[in-house]
């Protein structure tokens, strides 16, 4: 979410013509660190979703052994 | 929650590997010549590089021959990956084939080995010394540029750990089996179930990338090679473990029938991935007289995200396993406390 919104604002600095240091990083050499940031979103995400369940699981265990 | 270091230790591993894994830059290389075919006298060269900076820092050309050198007459940058370069070439080489180098202070030594069939050939000529300066080239990890696989190298990190994982997963599925035929442990059943599960969408994950890849590389999205008949037989007898353990209704029984299997399935995992494609002559790299993790296949330019890839994905594949084991446990002691 927050690396997801930083790059919406840095989209908008460009259009304002101003050259944030992430507009900069994201169009460099043939644009290949986009796709860098896409799949760590992605693994991000898949990582979020993990933990998540993990943590579900690790409650209803503990509801378990207290029956 | 149990064991987070771990897990956030997973996370970690993938996000450095897709990062290093993707941005680290291949070394420059020279992937292309207009000619492929050089006879006495002069002649007009188009050099294509990959990744070079030959406007930035210059070139210089010449053509090897059984280690001797005719240098270029004359080399003009039209774009940083853009030569054009002009050779007198002398009758008298020895050798059939000639290749090309470039040197440049900012990239080395590039050199397009086997690049022309060599017309004129004779006794040998009077070598000359093409190169003058040093390389500067700075000592940043970059990764091998290698003929026909180019950028796809980095396939590397994705491709091998799935299968990777699988066998980790597997042999859970197999020690958990053992424990199963020694204390008929109706836990450790359902643990072999879910490793093999697990160990198959990693196996099926494999096949796929492979797949893709090969169809790059060898220009084939299947071809009938000792490693790749191997992943598809050994998947397929894990299947059946599958269809064996669903088709026994019996719990007990169908504990002690799926190990006993399971032990037999391993055994011929191993024999059909680690045995059998070395003893055949294969594409893949890693088989038949052309051993994976020898100078060759893991280059040490790629060890540095290689080895981190694959623990990172194995992590990750155990915390599969692990979530829909305790997942699957839950369900089976809520249903006994149900039926009480």
């Amino acid at each position: 979410m927050f690396i997801s919104a930083s790059l919406f604002s840095a989209a908008t600095f460009a259009q304002q013509g101003q050259e944030s240091w992430l507009v900069e990083t994201m169009y460099k050499s043939g644009k290949i660190n986009t796709v860098v940031a896409v799949v760590a979103v992605l693994i991000t995400g898949l990582a979020a979703w993990m933990f998540m369940m993990d943590r579900k699981v690790s409650r209803l265990e503990k509801d378990m052994n207290k029956r | 929650m149990k064991g987070l270091w771990w897990k956030v230790l997973a996370t970690l591993l993938l996000l450095y590997v897709v990062i290093v894994g993707l941005r680290t830059p291949l070394r420059p290389a020279i992937v292309q010549t207009s000619v492929s075919r050089i006879a006495p006298g002069p002649v007009e060269v188009d050099v294509w590089g990959y990744g070079t900076h030959f406007i930035k820092s210059g070139a210089q050309v010449w053509i090897e021959n059984d280690s001797q050198r005719v240098c270029a007459t004359s080399v003009a940058a039209i774009a940083d990956d853009h030569l054009r370069v002009q050779f007198t070439v002398p009758s008298g080489l020895r050798s059939e084939m000639s290749d090309l180098a470039v040197f440049s202070e900012r990239d080395g030594l590039l050199e397009r080995f086997g690049a022309f069939f060599t017309e004129g050939r004779g006794a040998g000529i009077a070598t000359q010394n093409c190169v003058t300066g040093k390389s500067l080239r700075l000592a940043i990890l970059e990764f091998p540029n290698r003929d026909i696989l180019n950028e796809s190298i980095r396939n590397l990190f994705f491709h091998v750990p799935m299968w990777f994982t699988m066998v980790v997963l597997l042999s859970i599925g197999v020690w958990k089996s053992v424990v199963v035929l020694r204390k008929n442990d109706p836990d450790a059943d359902r643990s072999a179930a879910v490793a093999v599960q697990v160990g198959l969408a990693f196996a099926t994950l494999g096949l796929i990338t492979g797949s893709l890849w090969a169809r790059v590389t060898w220009e084939t999205w299947w071809t009938s090679d000792p490693k790749l008949n191997g992943s598809a037989a050994t998947m397929l007898i894990y299947l059946a473990y599958l269809v064996l353990r669903g088709s026994v209704p019996e719990p007990a029984k169908r504990a002690r029938l799926a190990a006993i299997y399971s032990v037999f399935a391993f055994s011929f995992m191993l024999l059909f991935l680690f045995v059998l494609p070395r003893l055949n002559d294969s594409l893949h790299p890693g088989n038949g007289g052309n051993p994976a993790f020898s100078k060759y296949d893991i280059d040490k330019r790629l060890a540095p995200v290689f080895y981190p890839a694959c623990l990172g994905w194995i992590l990750l594949g155990v915390w599969m396993y692990d979530l829909r084991n305790r997942l699957l446990r839950l369900q089976h002691r809520l249903s006994d406390a149900n039926d009480q």
